[in-house]
Order: structure tokens, then C-alpha cells, then sequence
């Protein structure tokens, strides 16, 4: 008899709400009507864990380099200044404005693969496509946004990783190890993004000592200057500049031709 | 004594009746005395901190340990500081089976105890073997080495079924076996069943010990899973449940932590923010208790290890 007074009372008990959510513990929040969920995919982090994240993306990341997901997880974690600051940017420039207000994204599902691929050779979109095929690589590879703490902020990484291959486009540089070295000293010298800084720098750790060389001496020093020259590469609303010459697009930037290194084992 | 045996036939009646898929529209639990409010709660119960319908649980859960089984033994280390290995040793030293025991380790997917105990067997056999052979005296030294070498049954009789829902822990816990290779006869006595906890498939009365480790949290039924731990155990047989339990403070912060480990070593936020919200919502070791004993056991207690972490409540069909 008590036991079954107990049986049934019990489920009553555990209905008493879900167990002890103490403040310390990062509310995932529930499914509907997300409360703290500031964008899709959205896991809100506390302090403590945006540290733990950095600290140990930037380790793992430089243990196993083909772990792109804890450069983005480091990207994310460590930018917070530096994309108030290009969010600023983008606010105060007219083009960049209208980016941040239509949000636009580049990924296999938005492109137009044969309107680009119709375009007059040397332009942007034919360039893009034709890098996109020769290097083997898709727009769609770029991971969400998880732990940035803003919407616009969220976007505004999303944005920048995006347009990764555009400047890989533009800069002219294949996705060899060299290649992203010299993309990610532009990205640093424009964005100011820490993860971009520490790629730079610790980017070249593996690399042979004539790399090194070439590295140092020519490629560097061509990647500072145009990052400086180049008013910010966030600003560009890509997707109407398609039919724009590639050319052309360099000459507005200030974008010089890359330098002509050969080195041995490298494209 | 006359309540457990209606007890047990009524739920009997009521599995034989149960069709697939019926589950949570047919009032469970002892002679079916459930509040009729209860049936709308019923078909709602919770994923760590999330509220999902019963059905989807089991498919969430599925997709958790699908994604984590490649690094579970990995991340269990992480996060534990390798403790976990001693939680499990002194799971078995409580469990002290004998040669001829017959454990069924349910969630046991990649195999820690399954091992853990074909050894402790093993030892018992051969301290077994050694001792026969001390009290036999006047033995010639050929006699004795061909009694050593004769090993029809390393394992003096006993057997492990690994049971789990989960085929990706079970392909990693064959793995693990067969890169263990055959030392101590690991080839006999260990079985791997796919099967889910609250529908083993197994017969009446066949085990004698009954180990869930880390598992049971992630059933969907608890109570159902106690009932059939109740059934397949012979009379006399054990129950050992290892789990996670509720711990007032210090490990506030791991909570935090575990989530981090898990995306920066294998990728995946989501399963361990599971993880640590499922040990939330867990019951205490006090209540936990009272449902072993509803399920029908018997001198059910409980220990609590590393200052409340985990517990081993363990209980008796008799």
C-alpha cells in the first residue's frame, strides 16, 4: 500500500521543473522560442568557457592544422574588439552599410554557377569559379558562427570567412600552405582579427627554410603593403561586381600584381 | 511477498500487450495506478535541459553516442582524469564474481566492464586452479603442467552479454576485444547483443549479475528498465547500477569545462553539453533508490564515490 501511494506521488515530485539550472551553467535554452538563441546555431558561452575555448582551439589548431574548425572556434572566441570595429567600418561606408542591412551570403545555394560561368573571361565571377574549380575547394566548407555573443557581429565573421576565397582571388594566391600564409597576413593587416595576427605568425612554423625565405623576403612584404594600401576588403558587395574585370577591381584596391616566386615542391 | 508476484504478472499482462510503438499511451507502472493527469505529462520527458516528446529522445540519444562513440574512451579519460577506470574497478571488487557468474552489462557498448570482468574472472580461476592443485599432493611435475596447460574453459563458466541500443558502441567495444586479442580466452564467454533496455531480449531468470554503467540516465523509461533489469535476473541474481549523481558544489566548473573538452578534442559541443545536463536532471541517490526498490528489489543501498560524483546503488532480486 505504501509503495504504491509512493509510485504514483513520484512523478509529481519530479515535475517540481527541470533540476537545479544554476546560473553557472550555459543555458542551452529550450527548443522553441529560444531564450538566449540570438541567431541559429547560437551556443551561448560564459567567460570562463570563451577562454577555455581560445586557449585550447589555438593549441589543437597548431597540433593538427587540419582541424579548420578550431581556427573558426579561435576566430570567434578571441574577436570581439576587432569586429566592433569592422562592423564601425562597414557602418560608415555606403557599400558596406547596405551589406550589413541585406546580409547576403555566398555559398553554392546563393551563387548562380551558370550565370558566372557565361561571364567574359577575366572578370570577377569567372575568376572566382574558375579558382573555385582549379583548387578544388567550395564556398559551402565554411563553418557557422557559433560563439560570437551578437547577431551582427555573428554575420559580420560570417561574412569575412566567405569572402575568404574571394581574396584568394584576388590576391591571386592558390590554397597551398604558402598561399594561406600570404592571405592571412593581408586579412591580419586589414581585420585586425587576433586569430588572423596568431595564424600569421605561427603559420609559417612548418614550412622548409627556402619557403621561409621566399616567404620572408618577397611575399610578406607584398601582402602588408596591399593590406595597407587597400581601403577594407569587407566593404566589397561581391555579388554585384560579378561582370567587374578583375583587373579593374585590383586597380580600385591598389592591389599589385603578386610576386613570381617558384619554389621547389610547391604550385 | 503477494504484491511482488501480482506485481510482476501485471506487468507481464501488460508488456504481452504491448504493441510497437503503443508506449506511452498505456498507463505503466505497478497494477497500472497511474494519475490520469499523468498521461499528458507522459509523452513529454527531457533531453538534457531540452523538452522533447518521448519518441524523439531515444532518436536524440541515438545520434549522441553515434557521434561520440569513436572518442568515448578518449573523452571519458579527459574528463574524468582517467578516474573513471577506478569507478569501474571498484564496480567490479563490489560485484566480486566467482568463475561460473553470468553478468549482463546493458549500455555496456564499448566494453570497460565486459572486460574489466572477464578478467577478474580469469584471476579467480587460475587462484582457483592453484589452490586445487596445492591440495593435491604427491603430483608429478608432468601431471601438473599438463593440468595448467589443459584449459577447456579459461573462464571457469562464466559469461558476459554486452547489451546495447547503440550498434556504433558496439562495433568500437568488438573492436577494442579484438585487439585485446585472445588473452585470457577473451574469445570465450563474451557475447554483444544489440538491444534496448527497456525491451531486453532475453528470457526470464538467466543472469546472474546485471551491470549498468553510465547508462541508465539516457533511457527514456527508467522505471521500465528497472523492471526489466528485475526480470531477467535469477532469483538471488544483483543489480549494479554505476551512474552519475547529484553533487552540491565543486563541480560547478567541470560542468563547464566538459563542454569545451568535447569541441576542442573530438568536434562536438552538443554532446557534451548533453552530457552535463543529463547528469543534471538525474534523481538523487535517494530517489534513485526508490525506484530500484519499486522495480521489486531488495536491499537496495547505495555508495557514493569521489565525494558524490558517482554512485553504485545495488540491489537483490529475491
Amino acid at each position: 500500500m505504501g509503495t504504491l501511494l509512493r509510485s504514483a506521488l513520484r512523478p509529481l515530485r519530479r515535475l517540481g521543473g527541470l533540476r537545479g539550472q544554476a546560473a553557472d551553467v550555459p543555458l542551452r535554452g529550450v527548443r522553441h522560442g529560444a531564450a538566449g538563441l540570438l541567431y541559429p546555431g547560437h551556443i551561448p558561452t560564459s567567460p570562463l568557457q570563451k577562454a577555455l575555448l581560445a586557449a585550447g582551439s589555438a593549441g589543437m589548431a597548431l597540433y593538427n592544422p587540419y582541424r579548420h574548425d578550431m581556427v573558426a572556434v579561435l576566430g570567434e572566441t578571441t574577436g570581439l574588439r576587432a569586429l566592433k570595429v569592422l562592423r564601425d567600418q562597414m557602418r560608415k561606408d555606403p557599400e558596406g552599410a547596405e551589406i550589413l542591412q541585406k546580409r547576403p551570403r555566398i555559398s553554392l545555394s546563393t551563387l548562380d554557377l551558370d550565370k558566372l560561368r557565361s561571364l567574359p573571361e577575366g572578370s570577377l565571377g569567372q575568376e572566382y569559379l574558375c579558382f573555385l574549380d582549379v583548387n578544388r575547394v567550395s564556398p559551402d566548407t565554411r563553418a557557422p558562427t557559433r560563439f560570437v555573443d551578437d547577431e551582427e557581429l555573428a554575420y559580420v565573421i560570417q561574412r569575412y570567412r566567405e569572402i575568404h576565397d574571394m581574396l584568394h582571388t584576388l590576391l591571386g594566391m592558390p590554397t597551398n600552405i604558402l598561399g594561406e600564409i600570404v592571405v592571412k597576413w593581408f586579412e591580419a593587416v586589414q581585420t585586425g582579427l587576433p586569430m588572423c595576427i596568431l595564424g600569421a605568425l605561427f603559420g609559417p612554423i612548418r614550412l622548409s627554410a627556402q619557403s621561409l625565405q621566399v616567404l620572408v623576403s618577397e611575399l610578406i612584404p607584398w601582402a602588408i603593403q596591399n593590406g595597407r594600401r587597400a581601403p577594407c576588403v569587407l566593404n566589397l558587395y561581391y555579388e554585384r561586381r560579378w561582370e567587374q574585370p578583375l583587373r579593374a577591381l585590383r586597380e580600385e584596391l591598389g592591389i599589385t600584381d603578386p610576386p613570381t616566386v617558384h619554389v621547389r615542391g610547391l604550385a | 511477498m503477494a504484491t511482488h508476484r501480482s506485481r510482476a504478472l501485471w506487468s507481464r499482462v501488460m508488456r504481452s500487450c504491448r504493441l510497437p510503438g503503443f508506449r506511452s499511451s498505456w498507463p505503466r507502472g505497478p497494477l497500472g495506478a497511474r494519475h490520469v493527469s499523468q498521461e499528458k505529462q507522459a509523452t513529454e520527458t527531457h533531453f538534457g535541459f531540452e523538452t522533447v516528446s518521448e519518441e524523439e529522445k531515444g532518436g536524440k540519444v541515438y545520434h549522441v553516442f553515434e557521434s561520440v562513440a569513436k572518442k568515448y574512451d578518449v573523452m571519458n579519460d579527459m574528463m574524468s582524469f582517467g578516474i573513471h577506470r577506478i569507478w569501474k574497478d571498484l564496480l567490479l571488487s563490489k560485484m566480486h564474481p566467482f568463475p561460473g557468474t553470468q553478468l549482463l552489462d546493458v549500455a555496456g557498448g564499448t566494453g570497460d566492464i565486459a572486460f574489466r570482468f572477464l578478467n577478474y574472472v580469469h584471476e579467480q580461476h587460475k587462484g582457483k586452479q592453484k589452490r586445487q592443485l596445492r591440495a593435491q599432493q604427491n603430483l608429478s611435475w608432468e601431471e601438473i603442467a599438463k593440468k595448467y596447460q589443459s584449459e577447456e574453459d579459461p573462464l571457469g563458466g562464466s559469461r558476459v552479454v554486452v547489451c546495447d541500443i547503440n550498434k556504433e558502441m558496439l562495433k568500437i567495444g568488438k573492436q577494442k576485444a579484438r585487439a585485446q586479442g585472445h588473452k585470457a580466452g577473451k574469445s570465450y564467454g563474451l557475447a554483444w547483443v544489440l538491444g534496448d533496455a527497456e525491451e531486453l531480449p532475453f528470457d526470464d531468470d538467466k543472469f546472474d549479475v546485471y551491470t549498468i554503467a553510465f547508462g541508465i540516465r539516457n533511457v527514456t523509461h527508467i522505471d521500465q528498465a528497472l523492471q526489466e533489469a528485475h526480470r531477467v535476473l535469477k532469483p538471488g541474481g544483483r543489480f549494479l547500477c554505476l551512474e552519475f549523481s547529484q553533487v552540491n558544489n565543486p563541480l560547478i566548473s567541470s560542468f563547464q569545462v566538459i563542454p569545451v573538452l568535447g569541441e576542442v578534442i573530438a568536434g562536438d559541443w552538443k554532446s557534451y553539453q548533453y552530457l552535463v545536463e543529463s547528469i543534471r536532471q538525474f534523481p538523487s541517490q535517494e530517489e534513485f533508490k526508490e525506484m530500484i526498490e519499486d522495480a521489486g528489489f531488495e536491499k537496495v543501498t547505495y555508495e557514493s564515490l569521489t565525494s558524490g560524483i558517482v554512485a553504485i546503488h545495488s540491489g537483490f532480486k529475491l
